[in-house]
């Protein structure tokens, strides 16, 4: 077949062959057996046409889809060469930058459609990460980046916060631990809320819902510490409400108190099972502190004594945080003075 | 090439179930001359898979007693089914899940036989439950056996969630100090009664626990019991999340069989099949066997390697039931965890009592029951097979046909799937142990166990070290089942493309 | 707090062998790794000045070819590159600031480069007026890595009037998330990196009051493991450079010792190599200037003996920082 344009390209080949070299500086970034398909996929990629296509045809519209297609083909093409790289290394920096810089291409280029179908199969990628690692820190940021493209008014989009709030959920199906996905949970509510439309009584039972969720993770996984993170935002969202967009704004003070005696009753209970793990007993003292705040009321001293014997148990089960129990402590002397001088 | 009665092999192979393909694979690059026979005209022996006409066949010459392994045998067919296409299907004679963690996955892979079979996963293990008052229907009910699935669980109270936690913790690490003083003094105890003794465990979740052990009897030791769960907990999650054991593509155990004898015979071994052993003739010398084969010839080797065929002490005998029902149960196969790959195998038992022989007997023994989808390629699509398991009795036949019925009542499908196709047969288990006598090694036959035992490994290489020489120094051993892949195997630059 | 920690008895700084160590660095031209980390050069530069500052010995390499190479890096535009030749970056430029600020060389900048009025002009150049942030080149990544450095290279020229300390300040607040600590960016997960770089930026800005300390300390205080060492997230392993990135925040806000001080020191004088000197991430691993820097100025902030002070939000010898700003 005759290439008219071949000799044309021969000073991009050259180039290319110069930017290889070039990367040699970066070869840690790959192994060996990606080299020569590397090599080819840059020559691919500079050359950025097929030189033995046919000449453009005379009606512009035939053109422009040969045209997107071809387009489509290339960034695909190169999409799916670096997902191998990436999935060794899942953790490089520049790889996840130059696939965004792909699909922002497909914008610039091809139809809303088109272009919403390869933004699609990323979060499917992205997705794929992050069952290799759950917590891989660049595919969850990645994962918000896309996700937030998906939902823009660039390639048609719609909220989908309602099924990434799903996502969460089905990641701690997969591993309780997960932190990255309780947080991402955290993130979402607000925005979650707000597109429900939903009105006090909504609220309230969300809030239900979620405390329910995360007494049942802490029944099975009381030693864990994104559980207690998590329930301690919600209970925050309880207690520190002033200021800021809460789940309940609404609450009356009586029930915030209802909500938290109700929790460190549950904790309480937990202890019967679980006597030895140092977040039963963090998790009661700074409730048992957030009440005091809420009700304005000091402690008895029969609650005084049983605040002992928990900072006692965290003193002994926790010596590492020593320091932390000890300021505990001489808040509590302070605290204790004052309600004995009143 | 020479005849076979010049040769002086270094071993003859009788049999090709699993332990003597295994066999076969290690010995595949030693440079070794191996003759490797079959009586039966068919890959496998006791592991094999069979289409529906070799099934009859085998069927027929197994319906009288006498046979060592195998006896009782029959085939039912349902009104009208003649027409099924006998080739369509792979029928495991003796299915055995195997878990991820098992050492028989590692010298797969290692040996690089794995790239030649296909493994799928096995997903949810599930609970029959009978119908009773409150509910008019016979029911399913999943067992959970990691964290998350305990959490996700709905019909645990709280309390029992935090029981069964303690227990599964407890399980991950039982082999050290100081949970080996917990269990220790009840070994050799049911580990239903330290389930309840130590845990306070109610009845629903011991019976979860001990479907777990996949204990025949359902009377598994602690220590035993110990160290199935702790392999099913550790198993989870292993090669990807959702599942803790796999099966392989096409029948099992049988085509792991035929994937190593290919390996035996690209290394160059001889085989023969449809030629079994007539006689050892006693030989002159101290150096090597006399051995008349079934085809009148007789040839030399320097040892022989068998199955045995002394009979177990005690027994061990099962009933098994395979069926070939006319539908597909999706419910069965559910993705519950997320990323995890659509499992081919579900696993349900009917612990015992919950179903009722024919003559109104309640079983007292459980029942298995592996639910192979078409995904397994052992029948067409949309049907599926059962295997059905119970230790062997005079009642046992009839609890299993009523097991059938009741997993049938039990499935969510819109209409009743009715059974098309069934197989009957009972099987012994030989002794777990290899002997050597003389020049002779005997391999154990595979086991009656519902998840591959890896105990058929080590005769396996006992015998690999006979053929060696007996003595293997420390280096040689290290290299056993170790293979590079052969040219034009292996990863290349193309696996992307 | 105990002069002489307990649980590290065994086992000392090996202070001679780490200067020989990161003398050695520039002196390995013939090998390999030393051209795959010219982007890294005079990054490398600032990690490497700064170990040789806490460890009492400032002059362990020379001042003059300091300058000098520093200065060769510097562009047109006020920015630096990581080598000679390279492009301008941020974190190039913060590095260069540094090195300057630690050598007290300002005046050459203003008598032999581009003057510090252009440097500030290159990173100033760099915010998102609308937003805050900034971004590491033209290219435009933003991180809030790059917003700190901006923060700390710009107090230390004085120039911190040249951008919108507001709007900076604004997008780390939005930064935070309930567990009290920093995320890369609106909506990510905390990290103790990222925890560091928003918190001394805070600190620069004064601006400390808008951080929940307790919070904020409860988290760092659980990065530290069984064995001593600090990790970044929960769950995940530790490695000696967060003796760094969770110390830091932590003595920033005044909660240094909600840790334990003997058990951190002696896990980070495990993962040194006494012989040939060097840190690497975790006990017997290989060594880089990297983990070398951040394991030393961890050791600082916990008063180990012989080192000179560190300041927390700046990463650079106290007695620079009182020199070029005050006593902040």
């Amino acid at each position: 077949m005759e290439r008219p344009q071949a000799f044309a390209n021969l000073w991009i080949i050259i180039k290319t062959i110069g930017w290889v070299l070039a990367l040699e500086g970066v070869a840690d970034f790959f192994s060996d057996r990606h080299y020569h398909t590397l090599f080819r996929r840059l020559i691919f990629l500079f050359i950025d046409r097929d030189p033995a296509r046919p000449e453009p045809p005379d009606n512009w519209a035939d053109w422009r889809a040969v045209d997107q297609q071809n387009d489509a083909d290339v960034l695909r093409s190169e999409l799916g060469f670096t997902i191998p790289l990436l999935l060794e290394s899942p953790k490089c920096y520049w790889i996840w930058k130059y696939r965004l810089w792909l699909l922002q291409e497909t914008i610039e280029r091809l139809d809303v459609q088109m272009a919403r179908r390869v933004w699609e199969e990323e979060l499917g990628l992205a997705s794929k990460m992050l069952t290799k690692d759950k917590r891989n820190f660049h595919a969850w940021g990645y994962r918000r980046k896309v996700v937030a493209k998906l939902e823009s008014a660039e390639l048609d989009g719609k909220s989908m916060v309602e099924p990434e709030f799903e996502y969460t959920y089905k990641m701690i199906g997969v591993d309780l631990s997960n932190f990255s996905a309780w947080h991402n949970r955290s993130k979402l509510i607000p925005r979650l809320l707000d597109e429900r439309g939903a009105d006090a009584a909504a609220r309230k039972d969300f809030l239900e819902t979620e405390l329910n969720l995360v007494r049942e993770a802490l029944n099975v996984g009381p030693e864990d510490q994104s559980l207690w993170f998590y329930h301690g935002f919600l209970m925050r969202e309880i207690t520190d409400y002033t200021g800021r967009p809460t789940i309940t704004p609404n609450l009356s003070e009586s029930e915030r108190e209802e909500y938290v005696c109700r929790e460190i009753d549950f904790i309480k209970d937990l202890l019967e099972d679980y006597d030895d793990i140092k977040w039963l007993y963090d998790a009661l003292l700074e409730y048992s502190v957030d009440l005091w705040n809420l009700t304005g009321l000091m402690p008895q001293p029969d609650e005084l004594d049983e605040y002992w014997e928990w900072l006692q148990r965290l003193q002994k089960l926790d010596p590492m945080r020593k320091g932390r129990w000890d300021d505990f402590e001489m808040m509590l002397r302070k605290s204790a003075r004052e309600s004995s001088g009143l | 090439m020479e005849s076979l009665s010049d040769t002086t092999w270094d071993v003859v192979i009788c049999g090709t179930g699993l332990p003597q393909s295994l066999l076969a694979l290690a010995l595949s690059r030693s440079d070794k001359k191996i003759l490797h026979v079959d009586p039966n005209e068919y890959y496998g022996s006791s592991d094999a898979a069979f289409s529906l006409q070799e099934a009859e066949e085998w069927a027929a010459s197994r319906g009288r007693a006498g046979d060592s392994v195998f006896s009782a045998a029959s085939v039912t067919k349902a009104d009208g089914q003649d027409a099924l296409r006998s080739r369509a299907y792979s029928l495991s004679l003796t299915p055995h899940l195997i878990h991820t963690r098992s050492k028989l996955l590692s010298q797969l892979v290692s040996s690089r036989a794995f790239r030649q079979v296909e493994f799928l996963a096995v997903g949810s293990f599930f609970i029959y439950k009978p119908a009773s008052g409150s509910d008019a229907k016979p029911s399913l009910a999943r067992i959970p056996s990691t964290r998350e699935a305990v959490f996700m669980s709905t019909t645990i109270p709280a309390r029992a969630k935090r029981a069964l936690m303690k227990f599964l913790k407890f399980v991950l690490e039982y082999d050290s100090e100081p949970q080996t003083e917990t269990w220790k003094p009840h070994a050799d105890t049911p580990l239903v009664d330290f389930l309840e003794s130590q845990f306070k465990l109610d009845d629903e979740l011991r019976t979860y626990v001990l479907t777990l052990t996949l204990s025949l009897d359902g009377r598994a030791s602690t220590r035993d019991g110990l160290a199935m769960i702790q392999r099913h907990l550790t198993s989870m999650g292993m090669f990807g999340p959702g599942f803790a054991a796999v099966y392989p593509k096409w029948g099992g155990d049988g085509e792991i069989a035929q994937v190593a004898c290919r390996a035996g015979a690209v290394g160059g071994a001889v085989y023969m099949l449809g030629t079994g052993i007539q006689q050892l003739k006693p030989s002159d010398g101290d150096e090597e066997l006399e051995i008349e084969l079934t085809n009148d010839v007789t040839i030399k080797s320097r040892l022989l390697v068998r199955s045995s065929e002394a009979p177990a002490d005690p027994i061990q005998r099962v009933s098994r039931l395979t069926a070939v029902i006319d539908a597909h149960i999706p419910s069965l196969f559910e993705v519950v965890t997320e990323g995890a790959p659509t499992p081919a195998v579900a696993v349900i038992a009917f612990p015992a009592a919950s179903v009722r022989s024919g003559d109104g007997v309640a079983s007292e023994l459980p029942v298995y029951v592996a639910v192979h989808s078409s995904d397994t390629g052992e029948c067409p699509a949309g049907q599926s097979v059962l295997y059905l398991t119970t230790p062997c009795s005079t009642t046992s036949k009839s609890v299993l046909e009523q097991c059938l019925k009741s997993f049938l009542s039990a499935v969510d499908a819109q209409t009743a799937p009715t059974v098309v196709y069934q197989l009957y047969y009972e099987q012994s288990g030989g002794p777990a142990n290899s002997s050597l006598n003389g020049r002779v090694f005997e391999l154990p036959n595979s086991s009656l166990d519902l998840s591959f035992n890896d105990a058929i490994l080590e005769p396996v290489h006992q015998a690999w070290k006979q053929v060696m020489g007996g003595e293997v120094s420390e280096e040689v051993d290290e290299e056993y089942m170790k293979f590079k892949d052969r040219e034009g195997m292996g990863d290349d630059d193309n696996d992307y493309d | 707090m105990a002069q002489t920690p307990a649980a590290s008895a065994a086992l000392d700084l090996a202070t001679d062998a780490h200067v020989k160590y990161i003398q050695s660095l520039d002196t390995r031209k013939d090998e390999y790794d030393y051209w795959l980390t010219e982007h890294l050069r005079l990054n490398g530069l600032y990690w490497g000045l700064t170990a040789l500052h806490i460890m009492g010995r400032p002059d362990a390499l020379p001042r003059d070819e300091t300058i000098d190479f520093v200065l060769s890096c510097q562009h047109e535009n006020g920015g630096f590159g990581a080598a000679p030749g390279h492009d301008a970056h941020m974190l190039y430029t913060v590095s260069a600031v540094q090195i300057l600020a630690m050598i007290d060389a300002f005046d050459e900048l203003e008598a032999r480069g581009r003057g510090k009025a252009q440097v500030g002009k290159f990173i100033a150049g760099l915010q998102n007026r609308e937003t805050g942030t900034f971004a590491g080149d033209e290219w435009g990544e933003e991180d809030t890595r790059f917003l700190y450095g901006a923060f700390n290279a710009l107090s230390l020229l004085g120039l911190l009037s040249l951008v919108d300390v507001d709007k900076a300040i604004e997008h780390v607040v939005a930064c935070g998330n309930f567990d009290g600590g920093y995320g890369v960016s609106p909506g990510a997960e905390s990290h103790s990196g990222q925890i560091f770089t928003c918190v001394a930026t805070l600190a620069i800005a004064d601006k400390l009051d808008l951080i929940d300390k307790d919070r904020l300390a409860r988290w760092l205080s659980e990065r530290q493991v069984a064995g001593g060492g600090l990790n970044g997230r929960p769950e995940k392993k530790e490695d000696v450079c967060y003796s760094w990135w969770v110390l830091s925040p932590l003595a920033i806000i005044g909660r240094l010792h909600w840790i334990d001080r003997e058990q951190l020191i002696g896990f980070i004088l495990t993962c040194q190599d006494p012989e040939l000197g060097g840190f690497g991430d975790r006990p017997g691993n290989m060594v880089d200037v990297w983990h070398t820097v951040y394991s030393i100025a961890g050791l600082s902030l916990l008063e180990y003996p012989g080192l000179e002070a560190i300041h927390p939000a700046y990463c650079m010898p106290r007695s620079t920082i009182e020199r070029v700003i005050g006593n902040k």
